[in-house]
């Protein structure tokens, strides 16, 4: 299929890109997505940091950016994403608008986890004496695992759809590449393989992820 | 002093037109060593009370004292050190799913800050005095409503609490397993020298192991004293009602047409006299018949108790006598029809 070594060459840099984009991305999504849920959880009023202030102006920030689509908001923060990482093109300034958005909707999954942890699990922690981070820690992290692991996974799924289009705009990776060769030059084998390839990864993510979920899963 | 200490203990909920007040001004004290049951209806303010007790609620206003350390002064940090000083077990046991019953055992443990060098050891032998050594690697989700209620239960002695508060513990429990969550509660209170205080709206649980009851309703406390005291003679209509959820009161002998022919009278059996053939030594005592028509006696805190409905034929003055023999043994009595 692939004769000329240019093209196997560039498929490969594109996988790395676009696997430099997403990793980076699932990193930076999860580890302020879900702390981003924390807080919209123990912050609502009656809960164990009640801050009514703070869940609001939160809540309204959350429910603003997922509102923009997702190629108008990488452009408006275009100017953001220069000043944090130096450049508003490539792979590396896709990290931020994809992180962003991502880590918004994973707050949101992540709220909606936490919040199905019983209310007499946390007062049960309290009347032995549980400080709020003990609370958070050991009740509703590990209490809410197995629907974090499965809105994780959702995510991740979305952010390799994300990144895909991301490519559009000068992103690279395997959706630039699909768009550049296999739809502008005309190319179908290797829009197929990016194809191909997408599918295969977003396969294996959705397996593991319900794999471990099902596994954490007590309930 | 008592181990706990409540005065003018208040607690209202919302504002405004929804406002409700689950406590108007309770005053309580709970002795060291004893098992001092709450029993209302639904909505009496029980929760709210004992949530009172280790300021999962916060009062209105009023004091609460629990070993001579005001609770309602604290501050988060001494607050939660109190906290790990008291266990506590739920209606809907409030396992952590996510822990199995070791994990669960472990976690106020925990909490405290304690090494696994000696929790270890510790759970294993709370788990043998809950009798779930078997289950020690299994999750709640596999174990039944008695099994998870024990895990509570040695969750809440984890920390070896002086006091034990019991939230409906056996409310979503059927009978057998509430009379051996029952059994259990009463034995480590004698083996570890506990104090408990328990809420309810089963009478049968007052009457299986508390010490006192006290009787709340629209967030007061309408009757309070010794079980058997309450029981036997109680004063308020509700506490009265609960009283005939165990023992029927009610004249059965009209619904099958007994016609009365002589006192019908109805005397409470309690104390040592109870245990006497009070009734065969009436007959032979004094010139008297008497129809037993209606009976139930049980026991009452390991002591006989019960009611029985006669009919005491005879004479007038021989009834009299008979009567007063019985009030003479401090069995009260009741006279229903046909006053001697
Ligand atoms: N968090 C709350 N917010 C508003 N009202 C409440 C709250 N908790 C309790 N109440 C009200 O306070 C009153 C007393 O409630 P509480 O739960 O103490 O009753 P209870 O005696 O425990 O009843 P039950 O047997 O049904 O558990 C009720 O009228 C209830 O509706
Ligand atoms: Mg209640």
């Amino acid at each position: 299929m692939f004769t000329t070594p240019n093209l196997l060459t560039m498929l490969w840099a594109s996988s790395l890109d676009s696997l430099y984009m997403v990793s980076i991305s699932i990193a930076v999504t999860i580890l302020l997505g879900i702390p981003l849920g924390v807080v919209l959880v123990v912050t609502r009023p009656g809960h164990i940091m009640e801050t009514v202030w703070l869940n609001k102006i939160l809540g309204f920030v959350v429910n603003f950016t997922r509102s923009i689509p997702f190629l108008i908001f990488m452009v408006f923060i275009g100017p953001i994403t220069k000043k944090m990482v130096g450049t508003s093109i490539g792979p590396t300034a896709v990290i931020v608008p994809l992180s962003l958005a991502a880590a918004m909707l994973m707050s949101r999954m992540a709220e909606t986890s936490l919040l199905e942890v019983p209310t007499g699990l946390i007062e049960a922690a309290q009347a032995y004496g549980a400080s709020k981070r003990q609370i958070i820690w050991h009740v509703l992290l590990p209490e809410a695992r197995s629907g974090l692991i499965l809105s994780a996974t959702t995510l991740i799924i979305t952010l390799i759809g994300f990144s895909a289009m991301a490519g559009a705009i000068g992103g690279g990776g395997l959706g630039d590449l699909a768009i550049r060769y296999g739809y502008q030059r005309y190319m179908p084998d290797v829009m197929w393989v990016c194809v191909l390839l997408l599918y295969v990864v977003v396969q294996a993510i959705q397996y593991t992820g319900e794999f471990l979920a099902k596994k954490f899963s007590r309930r | 002093m008592a181990l706990i200490e409540i005065k003018g203990l208040t607690k209202d909920y919302g504002r405004g037109d929804r406002e409700v007040r689950a406590l108007r001004g309770v005053d309580l004290s709970v002795e060291a060593g004893e098992i001092f049951g709450v029993i209302g209806l639904s909505g009496a303010g029980k929760s709210t009370l004992i949530r009172c007790l280790n300021r999962l609620e916060t009062p209105g206003s009023g004091t609460v004292t629990v070993d001579g350390r005001l609770l309602t002064g604290l501050n988060e940090a001494e607050l939660r050190l109190a906290r790990q000083e008291m266990g506590m077990i739920f209606q809907h046991f409030n396992l952590l799913s996510s822990r199995t019953v070791t994990g669960n055992v472990a976690f106020p443990m925990e909490i405290a800050g304690r090494g696994s060098g000696e929790i270890k050891p510790r759970v294993a032998e709370l788990l043998d005095l809950v009798g779930l050594r078997d289950k020690a690697q299994v999750y709640p989700a596999q174990l039944s409503g008695g099994q998870k209620q024990r895990v509570g239960i040695a969750r809440a002695l984890a920390n070896s609490p002086k006091i034990l508060l019991c939230d409906e513990a056996t409310s979503a429990l059927d009978p057998q397993t509430t009379q051996s969550i029952l059994a259990l509660i009463q034995d480590i209170k004698e083996r570890l020298g506990l104090t408990v205080v328990l809420i309810t709206h089963e009478m049968r649980v007052i009457t299986e192991i508390c010490d006192r009851v006290a009787v709340m309703e629209d967030g007061l406390i309408v009757e309070s004293g010794p079980v058997i005291e309450v029981f036997t003679r109680p004063r308020h209509p509700t506490t009265r009602a609960f009283v005939e959820s165990v023992i029927s009161r009610e004249d059965s002998s009209r619904k099958w047409g007994y016609q009365p022919r002589g006192t019908l009278a109805r005397i409470l059996f309690i104390g040592p006299a109870a245990g006497e053939p009070v009734i065969s030594r009436l007959v032979r005592l004094f010139k008297v018949e008497a129809n037993i028509l209606q009976g139930d006696i049980g026991h009452l805190q390991g002591q006989p108790f019960g009611v029985i409905l006669i009919d005491l034929v005879g004479e007038p003055a021989a009834r009299r006598q008979a009567l007063d023999y019985l009030e003479s043994l401090n069995l009260p009595v009741e006279l229903l029809e046909g006053a001697a």
